[in-house]
């Protein structure tokens, strides 16, 4: 697939913010949880745009921003030029039918009353994509053949396939209405491992043959970075790393990156015992009550004492020879670890709780060690 | 490097196994269903201070082997066959209290959900004083301090405080960590974990392994690990039993297992799998069909509607499970060894 420079998908300065309630007789918001904090980010026509991070960081938020399914507290999408929160009614609609969305859990997002034929057809009906009975048949035929499925399938319901079957008629369903781009949430975690690669394939193969545009979000780094042509790293609400999947594989540059990438298990023992891991110590913060400044400072084994924790990194360029503009990263140190001024060190990891949000701030310097008692 | 890797390996071959499971079937036989065997003659070794891996995915029976083991699998519409040696006797064969005795101090186990297997309403500290309650008979005066001290070694930052927490109070890391130390504070000389890593994020999964390796290694204790992901045992185990459909179907050393492997199951399942450090732009070469299409392993090889390489026998015949050393294979063609 050929990725152009037109832009599809632009979001500007992002931000989701949940309020959380509390009280019997009166809801009072009593504090948000800032699920999206500020997310700028480009998808171009024809490309994979890769967003991955941690449970909780706000990937599928934002996925569903960009649908609009979960409107912006603050900020815009625009998709085609068009901001699509400012589209009512019949454009509403059409814009709609361009951007179709793809879950993770493929049972939960059918219903399981209606055959695959009226499942593929409602959203081909919606949007006036069914002129006549024999048109339609041969579309439905089209469609099932795109994603690999037997035309004997049209008649049955949901639960008579396995899970990667599921996720095929899923993937049908998105595709049914014609659109431009397709937001995937963890398109292949519930699958088996063995199931995974068929999907994987098959979203590439689709994106050939149709010339879609994705934003695949996944948790799976080694997956995201299979699939994608440029990939966005997410950490409590913002992106912290930005860059084409390879650079970013060949030059990690934000320590969250590294880490991450460090933590990655690979299936094979020579590589396993070769590798040095960047263990992150403590929890990750809870989005309700974010770290000042950089939101990985609790974290960071290369945190400083100055900057780190007052002021909030922005996502920028660097001045690095070899690092394209297409590389951007928020973190106010990124050249000085890359050229080894500034040095990992331990961290002092804070306990983050699930139901309070002080930090018991003990030195704690990695796993203790075991020698008597055992 | 590689040094350390023949220690464990010839540390492993020389001692009796520990722990000895001898064509472990287990049949569910539900009322008015036909008899399901979720796991079928399952043979392996554990021998003192080894990690042995069992690998394979939803549905091929690793739960039901542990829990078989551990005899924590209920008592009706149940048939367990087979032997599970400790020490020279059957734990099959013994009574509920027995085997209630026997967990905790002889065997340990940790399970994929940390907050199912945490009484909720217990402070975590209370939870780890009762092992060592039950199996060391200290007070509990006298087991406070070494719960906390066990806290302290998993990693939990202050202890003293975490003792009084709820299992809801902590993350699902700190759980999980909580988890460790209630399995390992009477040091059993066993280990089973259960996919102990599964629910957890990759950065804190990085953490949970590190321990694990680091207490085992410490403690001598051996660790059989369950999952599902190849990657996990890659750099964790010394010998690995891949599964499917309740049958054990490869075994191997990890290097030579990886390097070669010769059953096209787990030969497909390496090739299907992107790798972090894999080459960008190659396709994935997929394993068809679904987990579902078994053939019945009587007169057959269950694989067989999705291998790469059946040949006629393959749905005649049931593949023996041959082995030869330290490996041992169950497949009528197995993928050639190439050089
Ligand atoms: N409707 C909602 N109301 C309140 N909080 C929400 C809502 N939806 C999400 N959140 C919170 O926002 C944060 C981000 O959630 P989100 O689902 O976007 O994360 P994610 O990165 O997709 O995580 P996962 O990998 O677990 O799917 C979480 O703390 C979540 O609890
Ligand atoms: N109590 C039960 N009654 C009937 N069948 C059961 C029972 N427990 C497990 N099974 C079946 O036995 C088979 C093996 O289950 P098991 O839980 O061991 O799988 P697993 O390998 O641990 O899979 P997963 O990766 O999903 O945890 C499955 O087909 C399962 O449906
Ligand atoms: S800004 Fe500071 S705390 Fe944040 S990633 Fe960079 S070095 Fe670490
Ligand atoms: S026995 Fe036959 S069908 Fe089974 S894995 Fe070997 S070659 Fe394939
Ligand atoms: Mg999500
Ligand atoms: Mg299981």
């Amino acid at each position: 697939m050929t990725v152009s420079d037109e832009i599809l998908v632009d979001v500007k300065d992002v931000k989701v913010h949940f309020p959380i309630k509390r009280g019997v007789i009166f809801d009072k918001t009593i504090g948000h949880v800032y699920a999206v904090d500020g997310v700028d980010l480009q998808i171009r026509k024809g490309e994979t745009y890769g967003l991955v991070g941690e449970s909780g960081c706000g990937k599928s938020t934002l996925g569903r921003a960009i649908l609009n399914l979960e409107p912006p507290t603050s900020g815009s999408v625009e998709f085609d030029g068009i901001d699509i929160a400012a589209l009512k009614g019949e454009e509403l609609r059409h814009k709609r039918q361009d951007i179709q969305m793809v879950f993770q859990d493929p049972m939960g997002s059918l219903d399981p009353r209606q055959t695959v034929e009226s499942l593929l057809l409602e959203g081909m009906k919606a949007h006036g994509l069914t002129k006549d009975e024999k048109q339609a048949a041969t579309r439905l035929r089209d469609l099932l053949k795109a994603v690999g499925l037997p035309v004997a399938a049209l008649k049955k319901y949901p639960h008579e396939f396995s899970g990667g079957q599921r996720q095929r008629i899923g993937i049908a369903r998105a595709l049914s209405v014609n659109p431009k781009l397709i937001v995937a949430d963890e398109p292949v975690s519930a699958l088996d491992v063995s199931v995974q690669a068929q999907v994987i394939n098959l979203l590439e193969e689709l994106q050939d043959e149709f010339g879609l545009t994705y934003l695949v979000v996944a948790h799976d780094l080694a997956v995201v970075r299979h699939i994608s042509d440029r990939i966005g790293v997410m950490y409590l609400g913002a992106i912290a790393e930005e860059a084409d999947a390879e650079d970013l594989y060949t030059k990690p540059l934000h320590p969250y990156t590294r880490a991450l990438m460090s933590a990655v298990p690979v299936p094979d023992p020579l590589i396993e015992d070769r590798r040095e891991r960047i263990l992150l110590q403590g929890d990750l913060p809870s989005p309700a009550n974010p770290p000042t400044g950089c939101r990985f400072h609790t974290r960071c084994p290369w945190r400083q004492d100055t900057k780190c924790d007052t002021e909030r990194p922005q996502l920028r360029t660097l001045q690095i020879a070899g690092v394209p503009d297409s590389h951007r990263v928020a973190c106010h140190w990124a050249e000085q670890i890359e050229s080894g001024e500034v040095a990992m060190h331990t961290v002092k990891a804070s306990l983050t709780s699930q139901t309070d949000h002080t930090s018991g701030g003990d030195d704690f310097l990695g796993p203790a060690s075991v020698q008597e008692a055992l | 490097m590689t040094e350390t890797i023949e220690n464990t390996r010839t540390r492993g071959h020389s001692e009796e196994p520990l722990l000895s499971v001898r064509d472990l079937t287990v049949t569910f036989t539900r009322q008015g269903e036909k008899p399901f065997v979720a796991v079928d003659g399952v043979s392996f070794d554990v021998r003192p201070g080894q990690t042995v891996g069992l690998v394979g995915e939803s549905g091929c029976g690793k739960s039901v082997t542990s829990l078989a083991i551990m005899g924590l699998l209920p008592q009706r519409g149940v048939r367990v066959e087979g032997e599970v040696l400790y020490g020279g006797t059957n734990l099959l064969t013994q009574s509920k209290e027995q085997m209630r005795d026997r967990r905790g101090r002889d065997l340990g186990m940790i399970f994929q959900d940390p907050l199912s297997s945490l009484n909720p309403v217990v402070p975590i500290g209370v939870q780890v004083t009762e092992v060592l309650e039950r199996h060391k008979g200290l007070s509990r005066k006298a087991a406070t301090p070494l719960a906390r001290e066990m806290l302290d070694k998993v990693g939990i930052p202050d202890p003293n405080r975490r003792l009084k927490d709820y299992p809801h109070q902590l993350s699902g890391g700190m759980r999980q960590r909580a988890l460790i130390a209630m399995a390992l504070a009477c040091a059993p000389k066993v280990l089973i974990a259960d996919e102990p890593t599964t629910a957890l994020d990759v950065t804190i999964q990085a953490q949970i392994l590190a321990l694990l390796k680091e207490l085992v290694e410490d403690s001598g204790t051996a660790l059989v690990m369950i999952t599902h992901d190849l990657g996990v045992v890659a750099g964790l185990v010394d010998r690995i039993n891949v599964l499917y459909a309740g049958r054990i179907v490869e075994r191997g050393d990890r290097h030579p297992l990886f390097a070669q492997p010769r059953h096209p199951y787990t030969h497909g399942l390496l090739s299907s799998i992107p790798r972090l450090d894999g080459e960008r732009g190659t396709k994935l070469t997929p394993i068809p069909g679904s987990v579902s299409d078994n053939l019945p392993w009587a007169n057959a090889c269950a694989f067989a509607p999705r291998c790469s390489q059946p040949i006629d026998v393959c749905v005649e015949k049931t593949p023996e499970f041959v082995e030869d050393g330290p490996r041992a294979l169950r497949c009528h063609n197995p993928v050639e060894v190439s050089r």
